[in-house]
Formats: C-alpha cells, structure tokens, sequence
C-alpha cells in the first residue's frame, strides 16, 4: 500500500460522515486482510492470463506445423515449388481442414487459373492427406460461384457452382484421395 | 537531481532496506557489478541487432518507410522473426538481471551515472534507427497532413482523404478510413508543425519527438523517485531499459511517450504540492491520448482541494477555445473516440487469449459488456480506496494497467503507460503486476520460435 502509517482525516466538512466513510490523508495500518484479498485475485488473474497465453502459443504452435505441413502437401503433390499459396482454414467450425490455393503454372500471385487442395488429418512425415480439390477462376475470392472442376471429396460436398472455362486446366490431380 | 556534497561515491537518498543490502561484501559486490555489465551489454547488443537489421529496410516486421537509416545499411541481415525474437528474449533476459541487481549496487553517484549513460545509449541507439514495429507514426504524419496541406479536418475523415498525398502509402491498410483518435492537444502541437518539414522531415521530427518525450518522462520519473524518497536509480532502469518502451514504445515514436511525459509531470507538481498545474497537465495528457484522463478522478479524490479541479477546466477551456474553430467538436468528443476504439479486437489481447482458452474463435459483444463491466468494478474499488488513503499514483498505475489488460486491443506501448506509475509508488505489487502483464505479453509472441513457418 502507499505510506502504511495511520492518518487522520482533515478537520472539515467530512466529519459529519460517520468515520468508516470519511475520507482519509493516509491508510490506516491493519489493512492486512484486504491486502491478502486483493493479492489473492490478482495472483488468480494473472495465473489465468498465464494459461490463456500458454494455450495461445500453442495453438499458434500448432497452426504453424499444420501450415508447413499442407504447404509441403500442396507442393509434393502439384509437383510445383511455388511460394505464394493461400491458406485457408475453417475458422466457422474449428476444425483443422484447410483449403491450399496456388497457381497452375508461373505467374503473379492468382493471375492464373488456380488449383485448390483440401487437406486434412493428421500430418505423417511432414504432410497431410489431400481428400479432394478443385480450380479456381483467376483474380476471384474462393467462392462456390468461382469453382470448377472438382475432384475427389469436393464432388460430394457440391463445392463447384461453375462449368469449366474453355481451355483451362481441370483434370483432377493425381495422389488426391477420393 | 540533488547534488551530493560528498562527490561521487555519495550515496543516494532512498531506501534504506537496500543500504543494509549492501553491505553485504565486496567480493558479492564485484560480482554484482560485473553481471550487471554484462546484462548491460546484451542490452546494447540486442538493440543494435534489431535496430541495424531493422535498417535493411521492409520485412514483415518492420514497416514499408521512407528511406531514413539508410547509412546503417550494409552490416545487418533483414528482420526475421527468428532472430528478432531471440534479441528481445536476450533484452528481456538481461532486464530481469539488471532489475533484480539494481538495488544491490544503485547506491552511489557513479552507478548512477552508468544507469544514466546506459538508457540513453538505448534511447540513441533506437532514436537513429528505422521505425520499428507499427505504422502508426504514419498514421500521425497523415492526419497533420490532412490538416494543414489538404484542408481537411482528420476527425471526420480517414486518411482515404488523401489517397494521392506522399504518406498515403505507408499507413496500416487498417486505418485508412479511420479518422483520428488523438486528442486536439497533439494534433495541434506535435503534429501540425510539422508538415512543412516534409515527410521525411516530419518522420525524424516525430522520432526526436519521442526521444525528448522519453527523456522527459524518464527524468521525471526519477525526481518523483527522489520526492518519494526511493532509489531512482531501479526506477530509472525498469522504466528507460524496459524492452517494450526502449524497443515498441520509442522504436515506434509512439505518442504515447509524450502522454506519459505529461503524466510524470502530474505526478511531480502534486507531490511538489502545485495541485492546479498538476491536474491541467493529466488533462493535457488526455488531450494527447485519452487514457491519461484515468489519472484525474484520483488525484482529485485524494487531493480534495478545489485548484485542481479548477486547473483541469482551465486546461480544457484553453484548448478547446484554440481547437474548436479548427476541428469543431470532433475534436473534443473523446467519448466517441473511446467507443469506438473499444470495438477493437487483436490478437494479443488478452480478452482474444482467454476466448481461445474457452474454445471460442475470438470476442463477441457480450464479452466487450463483461470486460468493461470487470473494468467498473475495479475503479470503483480503487476509487474507494483513494478516498480512505490509498496512493492515488498507485490507484491510477493500477486503472492504467487494467484498462490495458481488458481491452480488446492490446498493443505491446498500451503495456506502457502505468510502468512510470508502478516505479514511484510503494506498492510493489503493481510493478510485479505491470512487468508480470508485460512478460505475458513478450511470451505471446514467440510462437513462431516454436514452429516457424516454411515460405
């Protein structure tokens, strides 16, 4: 606490309060029992903070594996080393099953007809099992209505809105399983 | 500071518990001396790690600026996470020795001085580097600009205003279209003077902005240190050589800086009995950025004089009869500011850690109502505990520190501002609580140490 020694009050208008609501210039000594209070809360909130931040780091931790792993997927099975993939996880439902996007062939980041790969499970030697997968229009968010060409899980699942462009890529991608 | 007639192995007034301490051996000394160096120099070399990897120029890190380091260029590697993370651990590290040795060996003159040298080679060494960690100073540059180039007032618009102006470029893509949250008093003072030095010019005038407020607030710091009668020295090191203000706060040229200044100010004239001056500069500060209004209500509780109050509205009627032509008010409508800043998640509050630890995907309004109700409730307890004679420094550092960690958007500078506070009150617990705040927050982001993501 501040300075522990006891104070009196100021002589003034105050002391029509009775004394436990007076206002005083010091605290008064023997406020241990507070003092043990308040400690104990903040010691269970920082503890609780703890936690949440230990959690965190390893939920990051996590994701961050996860994301080496289904890039690796992405690249060992398009046979293309490319560095701008997008990622995106089921951040609705919470559940590891992410969609990889990259380009077909060279160019600028979804310049391109795109190539889309989803990926679950748990990861074995470094990558995680592609179910399914389909194309992506260029420059289009991935959406239903930009889709086309599924394969695999995604046929089931109706990802696809749209029938396959004249001339773009769309056969389905060896190694994916069904 | 005081002269000491005995030159300089004089001790320093303060505690006299350390006095005791020391005199332990000066075999246990030499060794305390020499540890401290060393953490000294793993402060140095931390900082000039990320400060001169920093200078390489846009990494994810650091973010996209006009060319103003470039003679640091050419010994440093670009800013990883990797290595960035492991200097900060390194700082922190070397903190917590020179934390935990501070007592044992400030107590002369010449500690002192070394205590003295060593914060401002941080500060130097940080002040003439690139801008690290936030795109915020862009921000501030924006809205001056929006001012004074372009006639348009930046608390009703966002920089979009200015698609075509020079900084448009360099500001965080998340307020763009947010107008500012600063209060009239900075905006005014420290950022529309200095427009016509150019962007780049106005970039090195906010950075030497921010070093004059840091050593402005780090020498106030240690006269309340002195007018408590504590050891400054341990005061001046866990504030000036504390890795979120040397490395975030002023590698950022965040404004909070200047807030805090105001701040100390506040917290010297009280103490110096000058309660008017005192509360007209908390109300400055506020009119810089609005959290430092949270000092008010206790300094006025536990001063329970009338020229306080009356300073705090000779403040306030002095800016707003000089803001108000100019902004209207916008620019006094802190309220609005506040509610719209609480709306704010990131994600490293702590508010977005303990939803996770729930197994929710992030905040929800509800939980905006919870934390501010939490927020209530304890400075309605600290305000109870002012009025019976409770320090209002430590009540204020307290409410700052909570305001900290049940917001929604937690930003490594927010961990700041009640660490000047915890130094100079007698309450040690709210210097465990700030450090132990901050240390969760270092820790958060070390996750990519752990797993780093392959491009």
């Amino acid at each position: 606490m501040s300075d522990a020694s006891a104070g009196l009050p100021r002589k003034s208008g105050w002391e029509r309060l009775p004394e436990r609501l007076r206002p005083r210039e010091h605290e008064l000594r023997g406020r241990g029992d507070l003092r043990r209070i308040e400690s104990t809360l903040l010691v269970l909130a920082f503890l609780l903070l703890a936690v949440a931040v230990v959690n965190d780091v390893v939920l990051d931790t996590h994701t961050a594996t996860r994301i080496t792993a289904d890039l690796r997927t992405w690249r060992t099975l398009t046979g293309r080393n490319y560095h701008n993939i997008s990622v995106e996880q089921d951040l609705e439902h919470h559940t590891t099953r992410d969609i990889l996007c990259g380009n077909t062939s060279p160019g600028p980041p979804g310049a391109l007809p795109q190539i889309c790969l989803i990926v679950t499970g748990p990861i074995v030697h470094g990558a995680r099992a592609a179910h399914g997968g389909f194309y992506l229009l260029p420059y289009t968010p991935n959406k239903r209505i930009n889709r086309y060409a599924c394969f695999g899980s995604a046929v089931p699942e109706d990802l696809c809105g749209r029938a396959t462009p004249p001339g773009a890529p769309h056969a389905p991608l060896a190694g994916v399983d069904g | 500071m005081h002269a000491s007639p005995e030159g300089a192995a004089a001790p320093l007034r303060g505690d006299g518990l350390v006095a005791a301490r020391v005199s332990g051996g000066s075999g246990a000394r030499r060794w305390a001396l020499a540890l401290a160096g060393l953490c000294a120099l793993v402060l140095l070399a931390a900082t000039l790690e990320i400060v001169l990897d920093a200078a390489l120029g846009h990494a994810p890190l650091i973010p996209r600026s006009p060319e103003i380091s470039s003679w640091l260029q050419g010994i440093g590697e670009r800013l990883g996470y990797r290595v960035f993370l492991i200097a900060l651990l390194a700082f922190t590290a070397a903190y917590a020795g020179l934390l935990a040795l501070a007592p044992r060996l400030a107590t002369d003159r010449r500690s002192a001085r070394w205590a003295i040298a060593l914060v401002a080679a941080l500060n130097l060494i940080v002040f003439a580097g690139p801008i690290l960690f936030s795109t915020d100073v862009f921000s501030y540059i924006a809205y001056a600009r929006m001012g004074v180039l372009h006639g348009i007032n930046p608390y009703l618009h966002g920089p979009h205003a200015i698609r075509g102006d020079a900084v448009y470029t360099y500001i965080g893509s998340d307020w763009l279209r947010t107008a500012t949250a600063y209060g009239p008093l900075y905006t005014l003072l420290f950022s529309y003077p200095l427009v016509p030095l150019g962007l780049k010019g106005a970039l090195w005038g906010m950075k030497l902005e921010a070093l004059i407020a840091s050593t402005v607030t780090l020498w106030l710091t240690w006269r309340c240190a002195r007018q408590r009668e504590l050891n400054p020295v341990p005061a001046l090191i866990a504030v000036g050589a504390n890795p979120l203000y040397v490395i975030y706060g002023l590698g950022g040229a965040h404004n909070d800086l200047i807030m805090t200044a105001f701040m100390m100010a506040a917290v010297s004239l009280t103490l110096a009995g000058r309660d008017a001056p005192a509360a007209a500069a908390v109300v400055a500060g506020a009119l810089i950025k609005t959290v430092a209004a949270a000092l008010l209500p206790f300094m006025l509780l536990a001063r329970r004089n009338l020229s306080g109050l009356l300073g705090a509205i000779a403040m306030v009627v002095v800016v707003a009869v000089v803001s108000l032509p100019i902004f209207g008010l916008h620019g006094l409508n802190i309220i609005a500011a506040l509610n719209r800043d609480a709306a704010l998640v990131s994600t490293d509050s702590f508010a977005t850690e303990i939803a996770h630890l729930l197994g929710k995907p992030g905040v929800f309004p509800v939980d905006h109502d919870l934390l501010k109700l939490a927020l209530v409730a304890i400075v309605m307890h600290l305000l109870w505990r002012t009025w019976r004679g409770y320090d209002w420094v430590a009540a204020s550092g307290w409410t700052l520190l909570a305001i900290a960690v049940t917001s929604t958007w937690l930003l490594a500078w927010y961990t700041l501002w009640s660490l000047p506070l915890a130094v100079v009150t007698r309450d040690r617990r709210l210097l465990i609580a700030t450090l132990g705040v901050q240390a969760l927050f270092i820790a958060h982001q070390t996750a990519p140490l752990f797993s780093p993501v392959s491009k």
